[in-house]
């Protein structure tokens, strides 16, 4: 089967955007996957893409995705995502790692680049 | 993530690809081409269902070794085993060609001093060749590669790292072969027809891929450092192959010719030379060679730190 | 179909060149040892005329020494008698001017590279890797080099004896040739796609399946020859084509990079150049920070 292409939108009550222009976390490794978070005006709003091979779990993508934003109070940030059948675990920690590392300062990253 | 002090740290087989291109050149000085964010990964993957890479598998930039501009390619073997499509075999092939266009320019900028400036390649390899999902085009772009690397010849250096987890096989263990230098760790493997391949086409007798020993020391960093296959043999960290990649800067480019083992008519001479004295020994294994050499214990070599086996080891003698 | 020309490398020889002109293992004045890699026909004939080069394959011959080494394999020793002849080829001719260097033709049918465990403990890659190094060099000194796909030409046995070459000629499918990676039942089983599918596929994208008419499409194959006995005149056309090319300094059109512009002009590869443009325009915003005396 093609690889499934999902897309979602969300808003949190108090929208922030990330402190990077852009970040990028993660190897597609099997059982594994990358996130590139992009700031962009979008009104408030985080709409996410992800790629994968997985069918049947839209479901349980939106709602993790969804309490990602809503927990980091995310704003004006696209996602994307590509998936080659990371564990929810292993999803979750490239989640946060994601937000992590586009959180930090700029500056900092050109240092430590 | 990728701080750079911590990343000199790591073990080079764990490092990822990205994490080896910015670990092995100097502190801040890399710039990535064709980054996850411009999103170039391969078109032929979707609709056969396998998963994507913004990368597409090979992180490309350019950093400084001192004062000397460093093209370098990092290929991820988490990615579909590191193999090679036509996007990040394009990749490869750019990134070469921008290093010859930089040694040119560079010698019009400063034409009595560019030697200090001489761009290098670095090449660090964790792949199985070609990506079979997109063979056809990853063929043709090994070919290319190949074609890039006949081109720097004489006037930019191209070294090989090899270090991670997949090794360095198929079509990309030729193009390896091609370079200038080969720095390799215990943990890197080098080989055409990689473990599992021989066992399934010739059986498990001639070949046991289950057998790790047997694999490492047929293909494993120690053994081609014996063969003269890998011309350095340094400590599984991004510090250690950042620390011989500086020292190679530092060899005046007329003597790096000679590090090669391919690529002339008297290496390859030389190199027949060599078949014909595997014929009359006729190894079984690796081993074998090691002992032809006149490493008495191979065994004992095949177990000790890579700093030990420097101090001991006794390698095939070059001809030239 | 036609009858097939797999495992007839000693036929086409004779097909190919000039009667009576070709003179196994010599090369000018080198001699290249006959027992050497049995795989591998090589010496020089005469094409319309013109003296060449020629690198074949012998399928039929079995090496007595390396027990993978049959069917047009090629082996360490054939690998390393193909380079030989090549740098032999462009010492014959190192004196004359570039439209005098003799032309290389390899008729390739080969099915794979020596797959064996002593090839690997002696380094089986550096062996290919030589022969394709020296091609390489051959083609830039001026030699021009013809491949002629006679029967398989396999994956990485392909990139050795093939895909270093200036043009790249195919018999066509009708006789039996085959050029590929692997064959669409493989690649059925690593992407889990029923092979219907692929072929479905295949129609629309040729990166993956197995066939002479994608790898034209690709730009892989120059031209495909429909006949046999145009082998001879197909070759000679070609010859001709790179030999002017390279007077006129286009080797930008010929060889590897080359091919990867026909492929693009073919429709068959169009990431390549996006890559390519994107990496150059990053390049060029930054490259004057490299090179203009920042030391770190």
């Amino acid at each position: 089967m093609a690889l499934k292409e999902l897309n979602f939108e969300f808003k949190a009550a108090t929208p922030k955007t990330i402190k990077k222009e852009w970040a990028h976390l993660g190897v597609v490794g099997s059982g594994d996957m990358e996130v590139l978070l992009e700031k962009r005006r979008l009104n408030g709003a985080v709409k996410v893409k992800v790629v994968t091979p997985v069918t049947g779990f839209e479901k349980v993508w939106e709602l993790v995705l969804a309490k990602v934003v809503k927990d980091n109070n995310l704003g004006d940030v696209y996602m994307e995502i590509n998936d080659n059948n990371a564990t929810p675990i292993v999803a979750s920690m490239r989640l946060r790692q994601a937000l992590a590392e586009a959180s930090k300062p700029e500056r900092e990253v050109e240092e430590n680049a | 993530m990728l701080n750079w002090e911590k990343l000199q740290q790591l073990n080079f087989t764990d490092a990822n690809a990205r994490e080896r291109a910015f670990g092995l050149v100097d502190k801040g000085s890399f710039t990535e081409f064709v980054s996850p964010r411009d999103k170039m990964s391969s078109p032929h993957l979707p609709v056969l269902g396998e998963a994507i890479e913004f990368d597409d598998g090979i992180v490309t930039g350019l950093g400084l070794l001192g004062s000397r501009p460093v093209f370098v390619i990092s290929q991820e073997g988490k990615f579909i085993g590191g193999a090679i499509g036509e996007v990040g075999g394009a990749k490869m092939v750019k990134t070469i060609k921008l290093a010859l266009q930089t040694y040119e320019r560079v010698k019009k900028i400063t034409p009595a001093s560019y030697e200090k400036r001489l761009p290098a390649v670095i090449i660090s390899f964790e792949t199985g060749g070609v990506r079979l999902h997109e063979a056809n085009a990853g063929l043709l772009a090994h070919a290319e590669v190949m074609d890039q690397i006949q081109d720097a010849r004489g006037k930019i250096p191209i070294i090989a790292v090899i270090g991670s987890k997949v090794g360095c096989f198929g079509g990309m263990g030729f193009v390896a072969a091609a370079t200038d230098i080969i720095v390799m760790s215990e943990n890197g493997r080098l080989g055409l027809t990689g473990p599992e391949v021989i066992e399934q086409e010739m059986g498990k007798d001639e070949f046991d891929a289950a057998n790790k020993a047997l694999v490492f020391r047929t293909t494993g960093g120690k053994h081609k450092y014996i063969m003269q296959d890998c011309n350095f043999l340094v400590e599984d960290s991004v510090r250690a192959f950042r620390t011989q990649l500086k020292e190679i800067m530092n060899i005046p480019f007329p003597e790096i010719e000679k590090y090669r083992r391919i690529g002339s008519l008297q290496l390859v001479e030389e190199q027949l030379e060599l078949v014909k004295s595997a014929v009359t020994i006729g190894p079984k294994d690796a081993q074998d060679m090691w002992k032809y050499y006149g490493n008495d214990n191979p065994q004992a070599l095949a177990d000790i730190s890579p700093k030990e086996f420097l101090a001991t080891v006794k390698r095939r003698e070059r001809v030239i | 179909m036609e009858e097939t020309m797999i495992g007839r490398g000693r036929e086409a020889i004779e097909m190919i060149f000039d009667v009576d002109s070709v003179r196994e293992n010599t090369i000018g004045a080198y001699q290249v040892e006959g027992e050497i890699g049995p795989g591998a026909v090589v010496g020089t004939a005469r094409i319309e005329g013109q003296e060449v080069t020629f690198i074949a394959n012998d399928a039929q011959a079995i090496n007595p020494r390396f027990n993978v080494v049959y069917f047009g394999v090629i082996g360490l020793e054939e690998a390393y008698k193909m380079a030989l002849t090549v740098y032999y080829t462009i010492e014959v001719d190192k004196d004359k001017p570039l439209e005098k260097k003799r032309p290389l033709v390899l008729i390739v049918d080969t099915p794979g590279n020596g797959p064996g465990k002593v090839e690997e403990i002696i380094g089986m890659n550096k062996a290919t890797g030589s022969y394709q190094l020296a091609l390489a060099e051959a083609r830039k000194a001026g030699h021009p080099i013809i491949a002629m796909v006679i029967g398989r030409a396999i994956s990485g046995a392909f990139l050795c004896h093939g895909l270093q070459a200036d043009h790249i000629l195919s018999l066509d499918k009708d006789f039996g040739t085959m050029i590929h990676v692997m064959p669409i039942t493989s690649i059925a089983r690593i992407t889990k796609l029923d092979i219907e599918r692929l072929e479905k596929l295949s129609e629309d994208n040729p990166v993956f399946a197995a066939g002479v008419d994608f790898f034209y499409r690709l730009g892989g194959v120059e031209e495909i020859v429909d006949k046999v006995e145009n082998m001879k005149a197909a070759i000679k056309k070609h010859i001709a084509e790179v030999c002017q090319l390279k007077k006129n300094g286009r080797f930008d059109k010929l060889g590897p990079w080359g091919r990867g512009l026909l492929g693009e002009e073919r429709g068959g590869r169009t990431s390549r150049k996006k890559v390519i443009q994107l990496m150059d325009t990053q390049y060029e915003a930054v490259i004057d920070k490299y090179i203009s005396g920042m030391e770190h």
